[in-house]
């Protein structure tokens, strides 16, 4: 590693490093703690490999790393999450304050986490339909369909709420 | 609303606090050691030196302070290498530290840290240790790590990297820039330093690179790794200490026991079983799965596993086979 590569890498870590974390949060659902060491664990593969793969679009390499790892940290998390997130279906949602946003958050993170994280690819990142199947290793229809169920929960949830405080 | 906007706009409300630390740089990079392979991090040529560190430098960490520090110890020259790494990051560099904890200054210069060290009230002590992966004068790590609480007073060991004398470099071949072949060929790489290793993980083929004296005069290591593995990365790694090595070697044992390691039964032998930090003293949770014990009056012995082969097979698989290892290094007659 030449001490060019290491200057580019700072450049890299200081231009995208923000944008990687805030994705693996979304996406494994975590604190940002947690969050961080996953993104830490990632970028020492990406630094790793930095000389190869520099010149050859290390974000998406970074975003892949990133994300894949976000899967497999939140599906680790995930019985823990069922439980604490696990609700009487009907219980009424307070209708005062819980916040738009907190319903959403909260059913996003109920959802298994490659469907959370084609959401958080599609909605967050801006990643087309093709983009986010290359990036899951998976193909677009699979894509669409998730992103469909996906939405269709948190939409059911929305109305919900909605309905309740109408 | 629709639900696309309503979450998109929920995401975003979500994360907009969150901003990458100053110090992620770092902190990968520190990472990223622990997975090479060592030439000479323990001991090598430790001498610790009470360095006078005099510079007073205020340490706000704006970007581009990095002060051409006068050079105490003729390291000046890349003194200043680590704070680009910090200010790289834009973002506003002053730390704020609770007066009782230790603050970080793995990363920035021997000088820097020393003097931001002193107007917090800590005594300073420098041990140099050669490193060939850090600019020289950088802080590569601390005693007591950082936030961890110390009084008013306390010394701090800074561990500040320092050049290698100039290594007689016969590397052969171009594949592996820099790694050493001290032993020349080892066959199966099972035979070193007058002991045999009986038994590794399957899979693992050796590293084909040696170091001598890496470690303290009179040490040999060399590593196994599994097949495809870059050059400069291990899986496992053993160094064999002798002679004078070897009495460091003992007293780092006990330094072990003195943190409250318990020996464990490797076969028919007793060793330590440890998580070690990055300069191989300190046990530190997280840190290198190591098994290291006297095989004989003089002959010290330590293997450790990489953080990722670790991960790979598993934490309870990784500390049978290295006691499995143990268990089976045996002198060479």
């Amino acid at each position: 590693m030449t001490e060019e590569d290491e200057a580019a890498f700072d450049e890299f870590l200081a231009a995208r490093s923000t944008a990687l974390l805030r994705t693996a949060i979304l996406v494994c659902g975590a604190s940002a703690t947690d969050a961080e060491d996953m993104v830490q664990s990632a970028l020492e593969k990406v630094y790793r490999h930095w000389p190869r793969i520099r010149h050859d679009n290390p974000e998406a390499y970074a975003r892949r790393v990133v994300v894949n790892g976000a899967i497999s940290k939140a599906r680790r998390r995930r019985v823990i999450q069922e439980i604490t997130f696990a609700q009487p279906p009907e219980t009424p949602v307070e209708s005062h304050d819980p916040g738009l946003r907190d319903v959403l958050l909260t059913e996003l993170r109920k959802l298994p986490p490659r469907m959370r994280a084609v959401l958080v690819l599609r909605y967050w990142e801006d990643l087309s339909e093709a983009e986010t199947a290359a990036l899951l290793g998976c193909s677009v229809g699979t894509v669409k369909s998730q992103s469909a169920r996906g939405l269709a929960r948190v939409r059911a949830r929305m109305e919900n709420l909605e309905g309740a405080s109408a | 609303m629709n639900v696309e906007e309503a979450l998109r706009d929920a995401m975003a409300a979500q994360v907009a606090g969150v901003q990458a630390p100053p110090s992620l740089g770092q902190a990968v990079r520190r990472r990223n050691r622990r997975h090479v392979v060592r030439f000479r991090v323990a001991g090598a040529a430790l001498l610790t030196a009470a360095v006078a560190v005099t510079v007073p430098v205020v340490l706000t960490g704006g970007p581009g302070t990095a002060p051409a520090v006068g050079d105490g110890q003729g390291n000046g020259a890349a003194a200043g290498q680590g704070a680009p790494v910090a200010s790289a990051t834009g973002s506003g560099d002053t730390v704020a530290v609770p007066a009782n904890l230790v603050p970080d200054m793995v990363g920035k210069s021997a000088e820097e840290g020393g003097a931001a060290l002193k107007e917090a009230g800590y005594t300073v002590r420098i041990t140099k240790v050669v490193s060939d992966k850090d600019p020289a004068g950088t802080v590569v790590d601390q005693t007591p790590a950082p936030g961890t609480s110390a009084p008013p007073g306390a010394a701090v060991t800074l561990i500040v990297a320092a050049t290698a004398a100039p290594a007689p470099d016969t590397t052969e071949g171009t594949e592996s820039p820099g790694m050493p072949q001290d032993l020349g060929d080892l066959g199966d790489g099972r035979t070193l330093g007058g002991v045999r290793v009986g038994y590794l993980p399957d899979g693992l083929e050796w590293g084909k690179w040696s170091g001598k004296d890496g470690f303290g005069t009179r040490s040999y290591t060399t590593s196994w790794v599994e097949p495809g593995l870059e050059p400069g990365m291990y899986s496992v790694q053993i160094v064999i200490y002798r002679k004078d090595a070897a009495k460091k070697f003992g007293e780092r044992l006990k330094g072990f026991a003195a943190q409250g390691a318990k020996a464990v039964e490797a076969g028919d032998r007793k060793a330590y079983l440890v998580s070690l930090s990055e300069g191989g003293d300190e046990l530190n949770d997280g840190g290198t799965r190591t098994i290291a014990w006297n095989l004989a009056p003089g002959v010290g012995v330590e293997v450790m596993m990489s953080p990722d082969y670790a991960a790979k097979i598993g934490a309870a698989a990784a500390d049978r086979e290295l006691k499995k290892i143990a268990a089976e290094v045996a002198v060479v007659k």
